[in-house]
């Protein structure tokens, strides 16, 4: 790269590790995001084949019922705190500076710090596995009393203290990202011009700061109950059960809409680039989400219908009334293709699998808002289905479309075409036949969380299909990183902008330089490099 | 158009720091001013679950009077502990939360008049009010811990049924709070002394104070709900 | 700019429909093989296999649940149609390099998309609350039963109208044991917890509540059907979760006061188990504690009768039983259930060599070998 007058010919960066353990740079801190988000992706997804695998066959074959319990509570624990809301943390990490036409984050060494308390925090979750009572196994929910001093061990102390740290990365997170979008646009860059994506960072960003001090209570809280004789889920003392649910989920509500908003800012990113038309309806979908980050504090209690403690009426109408918003954006979505000239690079297969599988899991949520339905429904697999239809065939698809959008940014290298497709195809059949029967099994009435099950239940050949169903999702991870090794070496080599796409990342070189941007594009609108492209000539 | 050139500058020393990343881009707020604004937002928020536990437990507390059930509050065994006005215990120690409340309160308007002195470049007043700020803090801080030393041998521990546990919960944090604003006081004092603030540079006084009022706003309700209702 | 290489758009669209008619057929043909008929196929999206939810009020919910799929499956299939049609019909031509039009929105459009899903959402709030006031409904009744689940059994109070316990079911499941009730008759019960959160969920009913320790929840609801129907705890608590499972067995009403009468009757007349009487034949020691066997192999000779002297150290509220089953799993042998804190001598009768289970019925999850030989 030539040098400029804004890079002289400056000394070489002290490369390698000791680059990579003190970096500021936010490109450098999004892929070290990245890397550990799917380290324990890889943990939990692990985790999930030992579920899997006991559940296939009726009988204890493999682990024991204590075993099975941290299983399940540490996959559920990695998966959303370790992996799916980090890995859009750092996507935003990356992306969002570079889409505003910004030299970095606002506040670069926190950004920093914000990172490394997330491999700490994993390490000390996880840690629980050695020790004398394993790991945490109440669920990743942990309800007290179960989760509570007399019915469970030091692991339950680690959780608790490296959620702590996972939460302050976060907080910190947002504040760095709200004060970057608000103070360090580009000129030009109206609100209204931003990328979607930096939009869904900025409501995602509000949600965070909001809620995840919520949940710090409630684990200080449990904290105290554990170890210092506190009474606050104690209802021989003065203390309540039920108020751990509530400030739980009033956190972890509010985290769901967390861990999918980023995750619909990067389907909105690729499918007006892979349809050559922008997003249909930009100001609608920025309306959508401010109500889906707003109704989204309204909705916790749906998690606690069935403990009678819950106002139903009010709690069922916001989670009926949260699926207009998330309508809106599917239709837009659609319209956005409608009459496009559609192109199916890989980016743009797993968002449109997100369209088809956020599709269903948007659907299956509504049978729970309807309260006796869920009387019906809750604890069991259906809502296991719900779940990761809406986190794996949502944000995960999502994740894995952003994964191959900007992998040439990144690194400089495309990935390959093919091996992206065969992992999709894997993938989509794989998670399809995991998690569709588990909308059977809940129905047929199959609890959650149990080890084992009678063999004359009648749910054994389900059980089975969704067990081989998680080995081919795990075996589409093969392609997946034999793509990634390969095309850091041998991958075609990216140009600055190999979509033809339309937000600033994609005005500078792949990967960027470390002050990105040698030079901006006029901002007029929400494509400035679309409209640098076409010089506006394009009916606007 | 190019980036904006002064981000490059490779100045080391602290003034030029301010330069090398503009806390002011695009006018307005300065940058460090909104991330701790925004901090404040978050640690509301995280006293906000207390709160809500508190007055969910409170609400919900029973005794049983007379074989029923009856809703109390505070539980009669710690009646009166709790009073602010009753500057000395029955087993003749002194209580001094009241005392302790004005402190704080005074030490918010120090803290203010000195962020209004460094924004007019009197470095006297700002150092003035900061350290006596701080002073005032550090008091709080010692008479917290007495309250707590009178308290434990009234009887009042985390144990003491959700009362105790309640209580200790929401002033231990808050105290934990109050302690790093001490902190970052004592930062705030060292780098003014040091002469890196003036009318033009004076983000993290201002910020620093933001969160001092926040502490003491927090502690006004804390005590209002705690001692009052 | 280089151009990016594109997919080849024309072999896309075969490739995706030859995989798409594939994974069909070998799903459909795997269904086939396993014997699973068309109308069990469409059964299985409704509960219980779409049986008929054998109380009034879980009949309620079930019909809430057909309107409910039948909205959902309509908007699923409308827009999936939509999906595949747009990915279809909008692909690139090869070859072809120009802008479509470049729509940036429509206003009306958003605002009808927004007005029908809203009307919809609202209809189902306005069903379902309806519903839900058939189902949460207080119904008087005479059948008061207090349902405590402790970790890991259950165990049913029944109740007078004063709420003093008339008769207590230990066994959870089995012949013996269960919640026994009345066809047709309106049932009350209550749910309390001494330990962690539990809950109260049959399948059948379509219907769970949470069992919260310091909270009583209560619900009503009549049974129309006569027969057995499985129960299970639906909120994690602790090691054994999975095995803490229950019968409903429902009567016709005649039937269930005699069972109720000879209950009550067996209870007062049935002194406290003998902590330790004369043994007959050999002794084999066994005890229970943290809800499991202590001795997990026992031996025992063949063709001769012999005891187990069986001690329960749990805590009282905690119950525990002995029943041996052969290696059909025939229950050859079954004790008497004793509280926490008592012990027992069980006379067993000569068993044929040969392995043997035994559980205690109350705690599934507690099992071990009988070696006769």
């Amino acid at each position: 790269m030539a040098t400029t007058t804004l890079n002289p010919a400056a000394p070489a960066v002290r490369g390698g590790l000791y680059e990579w353990l003190t970096t500021t740079d936010h490109k450098k801190i999004g892929i070290m995001y990245l890397i550990n988000s799917i380290i324990f992706f890889l943990a939990g997804g692990i985790l999930a084949l030992v579920v899997r695998l006991e559940l296939a066959v009726p009988g204890l074959q493999f682990v024991d019922e204590s075993f099975y319990n941290q299983a399940f509570t540490m996959h559920a624990s990695f998966m959303l705190f370790l992996f799916v809301i980090p890995i859009l943390a750092g996507f935003g990490n990356y992306v969002v500076p570079l889409q505003i036409g910004a030299p970095d984050m606002a506040f670069p060494r926190i950004n920093a710090l914000s990172f490394w308390l997330l491999p700490l925090g994993g390490a000390l979750m996880a840690s629980g596995f050695l020790a004398s009572g394993g790991a945490a196994a109440s669920g990743w929910t942990e309800y007290p009393p179960l989760s509570g001093g007399q019915y469970s061990g030091t692991g339950t102390d680690l959780w608790i203290m490296g959620l702590t740290l996972i939460g302050t990365s976060s907080i910190l997170g947002s504040i760095n990202f709200l004060v970057t979008i608000f103070k360090m646009r580009a000129p030009g860059m109206t609100l209204f011009r931003m990328p979607i994506l930096v939009w869904t960072v900025l409501v995602t960003s509000v949600l965070v700061l909001m809620a995840t001090p919520v949940l710090t209570s409630a684990l200080v809280m449990l904290f105290i109950d554990r170890n210092y004789g506190g009474h606050f889920f104690d209802p021989a003392n003065g203390g309540n059960a039920v108020l751990y649910q509530n400030v739980f989920w009033f956190y972890s509500h509010p985290a769901v809409y967390i861990m999918i908003l980023p995750a619909m800012g990067i389907i909105s990113e690729i499918l007006p680039v892979f349809s050559r038309k922008p997003l249909f309806g930009y100001k609608a979908f920025i309306f959508a989400t401010v109500a889906i980050g707003a109704l989204g504090f309204s909705v916790w209690a749906h998690h606690m219908f069935t403990t009678g403690a819950v106002f139903l009426p009010f709690f069922s109408l916001m989670t009926f009334l949260i699926a207009v918003p998330t309508g809106v954006k599917m239709f837009n979505w659609i319209a956005t293709m409608w009459r496009g000239k559609l192109t199916f690079e890989t980016p743009m297969l797993y968002a449109i699998g997100f369209l088809t599988l956020f599709l269903l899991g948007g659907i299956n949520g509504a049978f729970s808002a309807a309260v006796p339905v869920d009387f019906a429904l809750h604890d069991t697999y259906f809502v296991v289905a719900h779940i990761h239809y809406v986190l794996f065939g949502g944000s995960v698809f999502a994740i894995f479309a952003g994964i191959y959008y900007w992998f040439p940014k990144m690194t400089g290298r495309m990935l390959g075409e093919g091996l992206g497709k065969i992992q999709f195809v894997l993938m989509f059949i794989g998670f399809n036949l995991t998690f569709f029967p588990m909308h059977q099994l809940g129905l047929a009435g199959m609890p959650r969380r149990i080890a084992d099950y009678a063999a004359n239940a009648g749910w054994s050949e389900l059980n089975l299909a969704a067990t081989i169903g998680g080995f081919v999702i795990a075996f589409a991870m093969l392609p997946f990183f034999w793509n990634v090794l390969v095309s850091l070496r041998n991958g075609k080599i990216a140009s600055s902008d190999p979509w033809e796409a339309n937000t600033l990342e994609w005005a500078t070189t792949s990967p960027p330089p470390a002050y990105n941007f040698d030079h901006l594009p006029e901002i007029r609108s929400e494509r400035p490099v679309f409209d640098a492209r076409y010089g506006r000539t394009v009916a606007h | 158009m190019t980036a904006d050139a002064t981000a490059l500058t490779t100045h080391s020393d602290a003034h030029a720091e301010a330069h090398a990343f503009d806390t002011h881009p695009a006018g307005g707020i300065g940058t460090p001013v909104l991330g701790m604004l925004l901090f404040i937002a978050s640690e509301v928020m995280f006293f906000a679950g207390l709160f809500a536990a508190y007055f969910s437990i409170r609400a919900g507390y029973t005794e049983i009077v007379g074989g029923v059930p009856t809703h109390v509050w505070p539980p009669t065994a710690y009646e009166g502990l709790l009073n602010p006005f009753k500057l000395v215990t029955p087993d003749g120690q002194l209580n001094l939360i009241l005392p302790a409340t004005i402190i704080l309160v005074l030490s918010s308007v120090t803290c203010q008049l000195g962020v209004w002195g460094i924004m007019k470049d009197d470095r006297r007043k700002f150092l003035r009010n900061f350290a006596v700020t701080l002073v005032l803090g550090v008091v709080f801080l010692l008479l917290q811990l007495y309250d707590y030393s009178v308290l434990i041998n009234e009887g009042l521990t985390m144990g003491s049924t959700t009362f105790g546990t309640t209580y200790y919960t929401m002033t231990g944090f808050h105290f934990a709070h109050v302690f790093g604003g001490v902190l970052m006081l004592g930062v705030v004092l060292y780098r003014g002394m040091a002469g890196q603030f003036s009318a033009k540079h004076n983000d993290m006084v201002e910020a620093t104070s933001l969160y001092w009022h926040f502490v003491d706003v927090v502690w006004i309700l804390l005590f209002s709900t705690l001692y009052l209702l | 700019m280089s151009m990016p290489s594109r997919s080849r758009t024309r072999s896309g669209p075969l490739v995706a429909g030859l995989i798409i008619v594939v994974v069909a057929a070998v799903v459909i043909g795997v269904l086939a093989a396993a014997g699973v008929t068309p109308q069990q196929a469409w059964d299985s999206f409704f509960p219980v296999d779409g049986q008929t939810p054998v109380t009034d009020r879980g009949v309620a919910t079930r019909q809430l649940y057909n309107t409910v799929f039948a909205i959902g499956a309509i908007i699923f299939v409308v827009v999936e149609i939509l999906i595949v049609f747009t990915v279809f019909r909008y692909r690139r031509k090869p070859g072809d390099e120009s802008l479509p039009p470049q729509t940036h929105g429509n206003n009306l459009v958003e605002v009808i998309w927004t007005a029908i899903p809203t009307a919809i959402v609202l209809f189902l709030f306005v069903i379902s609350w309806q519903t839900l006031n058939t189902v949460n409904a207080a119904t008087p009744s005479e059948v008061n039963v207090r349902a405590v689940a402790a970790r890991f059994q259950w165990q049913f109070d029944y109740l007078d109208a004063n709420g003093e316990t008339l008769f207590t079911q230990l066994s959870p499941v089995g012949e013996d044991g269960g919640l026994v009730l009345p066809v047709g008759e309106p049932v009350h019960i209550t749910l309390r917890s001494p330990d962690v959160n539990h809950a109260f969920y049959v399948p059948k009913f379509l219907f769970k509540r949470d069992v919260i320790p310091g909270k009583e929840n209560a619900f009503d609801f009549t049974v129309e059907e006569p027969g057995t129907y499985r129960g299970q705890c639906a909120e994690l608590c602790g090691t054994y979760h999975g095995s803490m499972l229950f019968e409903v067995h429902a009567l016709p009403k005649a039937e269930f006061e005699a069972w109720l009468a000879g209950s009550i009757e067996k209870a007062n007349a049935t002194p406290a188990p003998l902590p330790s009487g004369d043994a007959a034949g050999a002794v084999v020691e066994e005890s229970a504690k943290n809800v499991e066997f202590v001795v997990k192999d026992l031996t025992a000779a063949a063709n001769a009768p012999f005891t187990i002297r069986f001690k329960n150290e749990d805590a009282p509220g905690v119950p525990h039983d002995i029943a041996i089953k052969d290696a059909s799993g025939a229950e050859v042998f079954k004790g008497d259930i004793i509280d926490g804190g008592k012990e027992i001598n069980y006379a067993v009768q000569a068993l044929a060599a040969g392995s043997y289970t035994f559980v205690c019925t109350v705690h599934p999850n507690m099992t071990g070998t009988l070696t006769v030989q």
